[in-house]
């Protein structure tokens, strides 16, 4: 009776967070593909990330917001990513080709190269400023959301994200000099 | 490029996903029990009982079903002899000695099968059945009135056939000694009774026949034949 409890309660667990990493996957494959700018350590760092919270949260853990949950950890891995080999973060060319709909070929070509120009100076910004673009303009995470995961004031994150626009704009038109 | 383009082409990074295949296979790597889970959990509880039981008899069924080409020595054989003795049970006593000589019959068929395929271990564990069978089919024949006769002929027959069949097969004899010993004291009752009666010429002859057949050891064709005379 208990071990069927147990069973039941473990199957529960599986389904939540079975709905969570359907919710979160694409999020956390991509805050953590704009850091690394590799498609296989995005993966392994992304399927990281969800072990670990899949471990930490059958073992009981209270997870009040999954999505703060997985990023912290995401962020974490990265660090650890870099750490691990005094690896420096490296702007690499086509790394995940990204597919327009548009069917105007100058446009397109000039969007990509856009597009594709930003993900490779976001790379190199510095770490604060990455997660608040991503949060905020990518994840549509409001200035109050973002601040809690920075774990800053509102203002604060709205000079961080000024800042952190600013400075990606400087990088692109540095680059297109 | 403004800002507002700036912020336009940032959001246009939305377009990295994940590959969908990747996606799967990591999800069933990590919640690899999901779907298992999911019917045995939520779905038994509700229906244990019910299910249970179908599932009781649902393994019972096949395995009575697998077990009825079992062989001796075989892990199912044992559910396959307890299905017989189950049968035995709503058999009259009538038809028991034909029943016990169907099972006999069944014997030689395994003994045969073994000797065909050339399975050696099988085949102490087969001889041994078999024999216990025939001691049983004995006891049983010991029974038999005139009138019943009729009943067991055919499966005689049977059996008189099947068992040289096997005997070919493993060019050694089958004994039968037993089954002999109460089909042939069958055989002389039931000749010494014709013998009493009045038979006309061809009858005589045939019963004859039946004579040369019961001194032979030919205890199937005895039968017939005297089947022939009782039922003119």
């Amino acid at each position: 009776m208990v071990l069927e409890v147990d069973i039941r309660g473990m199957a529960n667990l599986r389904k939540i967070f079975s709905q969570i990493y359907d919710k979160y996957i694409d999020k956390i494959y991509r805050f953590v593909f704009l850091k690394v700018n590799s498609e296989e350590i995005a993966q392994d760092l992304t399927s990281e990330t969800f072990l670990r919270g899949w471990e930490s949260f059958k073992n009981g853990n209270k997870i009040e917001n999954p999505q703060a949950f997985l990023y912290r950890i995401a962020r974490n891995l990265v660090i650890d990513h870099y750490r691990e080999k005094g690896r420096t973060q490296v702007v690499s060319a086509e790394f995940a080709p990204i597919v327009d709909p548009r069917e105007d070929l100058e446009e397109k070509a000039i969007l990509t190269s856009d597009v594709d120009r930003i993900k490779q100076v976001l790379v190199n910004l510095k770490e604060d400023y990455q997660n608040v673009i991503i949060w905020h303009y990518l994840d549509d995470l409001p200035i109050q959301e973002v601040a809690k995961m920075l774990d800053r004031t509102e203002e604060a994150t709205r000079v961080l994200l000024s800042r952190a626009l600013k400075t990606l704009k400087q990088s692109i038109d540095l680059r297109n000099q | 490029m403004t800002e507002k383009q700036l912020i336009g082409r940032i959001r246009e990074l939305r377009q990295i996903k994940p590959r969908k295949d990747w996606v799967v296979l990591t999800k069933s790597q990590i919640l690899g029990e999901v779907e298992r889970e999911r019917v045995s959990v939520s779905f038994f509880p509700l229906w244990r009982p019910a299910l249970a039981t179908v599932t009781v008899f649902g393994i019972l069924f096949i395995s009575f079903g697998f077990a009825q080409s079992s062989l001796p020595g075989d892990f199912l054989y044992p559910i396959k002899k307890i299905a017989e003795k189950s049968q035995a049970v709503f058999v009259s006593e009538k038809e028991l000695p034909k029943y016990n000589l169907e099972i006999v019959n069944k014997r030689l068929d395994e003994l045969n099968e073994i000797a065909q395929t050339n399975q050696v271990k099988k085949l102490a564990p087969a001889i041994s059945e078999f024999q216990a069978n025939v001691s049983e089919a004995a006891k049983s024949l010991a029974k038999v009135k005139g009138q019943d006769v009729e009943k067991i002929v055919e499966e005689t027959k049977k059996l008189e056939e099947n068992k040289k069949k096997v005997e070919d097969v493993l060019a050694t004899k089958i004994e039968t000694e037993e089954l002999d010993n109460v089909l042939s004291q069958i055989v002389e009752i039931q000749i010494k009774d014709l013998e009493g009666r009045t038979l006309t010429e061809r009858q005589e002859e045939i019963l004859a026949e039946a004579q040369n057949d019961f001194d032979a050891g030919n205890y199937s064709q005895a039968l017939e034949k005297i089947l022939i005379l009782s039922n003119p």
